[in-house]
């Protein structure tokens, strides 16, 4: 369909107090290249540099500190944004667009001003002139008050802000030793003797399982029950290494992931305004619980009396726990787990299993063609790979469950 | 003023007074005004008090509504053989617009007492007028739908507001 003509207006302007007059047909497009965009308050948004080995140039994430909305940016975007502060002209940027990069994207304005519109980034309305006069005035105590108070009032939110105390004071009650070098110690040096009493175990799994005394089934269901309560400890993990690390806790609760599976979460997406370093000990953090728990109980297993129930518990509470662990961490299984936040984040594709899904699609369905660029690669090896694994992890429980019935 | 051939040649040409007999006509001229605009000259501002309507004989009138400071929208350009002013012929309201002379015009103006007295001397020929006027007004009605509309449309393309993504 063909796109109707820029609407457009007719204005009689009047000269002084005379009669006089001039006529001017002003068309949308004109209103569009003079309004002058103005993003959020500096203290409403965060942005920061997100380094890719694949991308070409940096991109960057912005956030939105109020509604906690993110958007990626590329490099251009981000000197758009830098330019759009309430007095200068989309034209004017346009040409500053010109003059930076030499060439000029029709779209990418129109497109990136849409996008900042939806992350209620940017606004045509001129600044709150009372809070212009507040910030004026901010050495004033009643002033500075009143503008704390409105500020306050602008950020209530239900729950969301509520968690931060708690996990700040949890951090500095202890917390904060699981960020300490000795922790590391204590964790690898847990991980080795777990992995052998594990190892130990194996040998003998058929004796160790016969402490669930014919009830291998109902066994292992009640295992995975106290696991649930692993998970719970898992999150408090990745909320303490966000408090680690400056950053906020947005939320803490519990839900059904993909709609069926009961799960506690943690909100800490606040953790995407720090370093890299910082995002991934973050995501390793809380899988290392899993690790951790897994190795205690394979030492207790390995402890306790061969054919006790103590031993079969606490060992397939082990081999739970450590599946978690994997499944934590390992990013090829089409779940967004802290693997494959890991992984995205080193590679620079945050969307990597939403394209890499609809690109196999396309070509499964005969909607789209093989091509061998690098990105096509990406997307081929990460559904072929959690494909695999997603089949052999089934097969791996199957087997076990088998091995524990017969 | 006075019946002349010409006079009443341009009046049967008036889209309301188009059902009108040549008595009729004739009778309604007697009752018309002449009146004579310089070219920015304004006929009357929005909110000035009126009784009278206007029938365009010859030039351009522009009905303009203040919009801000010295800037108004321009509603209608208002071509010979066109009238305007009516609204406050009937309900005696203030002007809702600013009338002002384009070029050099020459007016015809219908007073209320003149319409009163046409309405009482000639009832067919007053019937036909207001229902001729109805229609006017109908017409006038869709346009100005559509000029909401397009005012609209025109606040969306200057803002680049992505509405349908809300």
């Amino acid at each position: 369909m063909q796109r109707p003509a820029p609407a457009k207006f007719e204005l009689l302007v009047r000269r002084d107090d005379t009669e006089d007059f001039e006529l001017r047909q002003v068309a949308s497009v004109v209103g569009y290249l003079n309004s002058r965009p103005r993003r959020v308050d500096p203290e409403s948004y965060e942005i920061s540099e997100l380094r890719s080995r694949l991308a070409v140039s940096p991109g960057f994430i912005l956030k939105n500190t109020a509604t906690d909305r993110f958007l990626l940016l590329s490099a251009q975007e981000r000197f758009l944004w830098d330019q759009m502060d309430g007095a200068t002209a989309l034209q004017e940027i346009a040409t500053a667009y010109v003059l930076k990069y030499g060439e000029f994207d029709f779209e990418i304005i129109p497109s990136l001003l849409r996008k900042l519109q939806r992350a209620q980034l940017l606004t045509f309305e001129p600044r709150s002139r009372l809070r212009a006069a507040l910030a004026r005035n901010r050495g004033r105590v009643v002033v500075k008050a009143l503008e704390l108070a409105l500020t306050s009032l602008e950020r209530i939110r239900i729950s969301s802000q509520n968690v931060q105390g708690f996990f700040q004071a949890l951090y500095r009650f202890g917390g904060f030793l699981v960020f300490t070098p000795l922790a590391a110690v204590v964790c690898a040096a847990l991980a080795g003797v777990g992995a052998a009493a594990a190892v130990m175990l194996f040998r003998d799994v058929r004796d160790m399982l016969e402490g669930f005394g014919g009830h291998a089934l109902r066994g292992v269901l009640t295992v995975k029950l106290v696991f649930f309560a692993s998970v719970a400890l898992h999150q408090f993990v990745h909320g303490l290494a966000c408090v680690h690390y400056r950053r906020r806790v947005r939320e803490f609760g519990f839900t059904f992931l993909h709609g069926f599976v009961p799960t506690f979460y943690v909100d800490v997406t606040d953790i995407f305004m720090a370093s890299r370093r910082a995002r991934v000990v973050t995501a390793v953090t809380g899988a290392l619980v899993h690790l951790v728990l897994g190795a205690v109980a394979f030492i207790v297993a390995a402890q306790a009396p061969t054919g006790s129930f103590t031993q079969a518990f606490a060992a397939a509470s082990g081999i739970i726990q450590w599946q978690a662990l994997v499944v934590a961490l390992y990013p090829f299984c089409f779940i967004e787990m802290d693997g494959y936040h890991i992984l995205v984040d080193v590679l620079g594709v945050p969307t990597l299993k939403a394209d890499a899904i609809a690109y196999a699609k396309r070509i499964l369905t005969g909607a789209g063609r093989l091509r061998q660029g690098r990105e096509e690669l990406l997307w081929i090896a990460y559904v072929v790979l959690s494909t695999l694994s997603v089949a052999g992890f089934i097969a791996f429980n199957v087997w076990i469950i088998f091995s524990a019935t017969h | 003023m006075q019946a002349s051939a010409e006079t009443l040649a341009f009046l049967h040409d008036v889209r309301v007074l188009e059902a009108f007999s040549d008595e009729d006509l004739a009778a309604l001229t007697e009752r018309l005004r002449e009146r004579d605009l310089r070219r920015h000259q304004i006929l009357f501002r929005e909110g000035d008090r009126g009784d009278e309507m206007f029938i365009v004989r010859r030039g351009t009138i522009l009905i303009s509504k203040a919009v801000t400071g010295k800037v108004e929208q321009v509603l209608v350009r208002v071509e010979p053989f066109d009238f305007f002013g009516e609204m406050s012929l009937f309900d005696g309201s203030p002007r809702s617009a600013t009338a002002q002379a384009e070029t050099d015009v020459e007016l015809l103006m219908l007073g209320r007492d003149s319409l009163q007295a046409m309405t009482e001397a000639a009832p067919r020929a007053a019937a036909a007028f207001f229902y001729a006027m109805v229609q006017v007004f109908m017409e006038r009605l869709r346009r100005s739908t559509l000029q909401v509309a397009e005012a609209t449309r025109w606040g969306l393309e200057a803002t680049g507001l992505d509405v349908e993504a809300r």
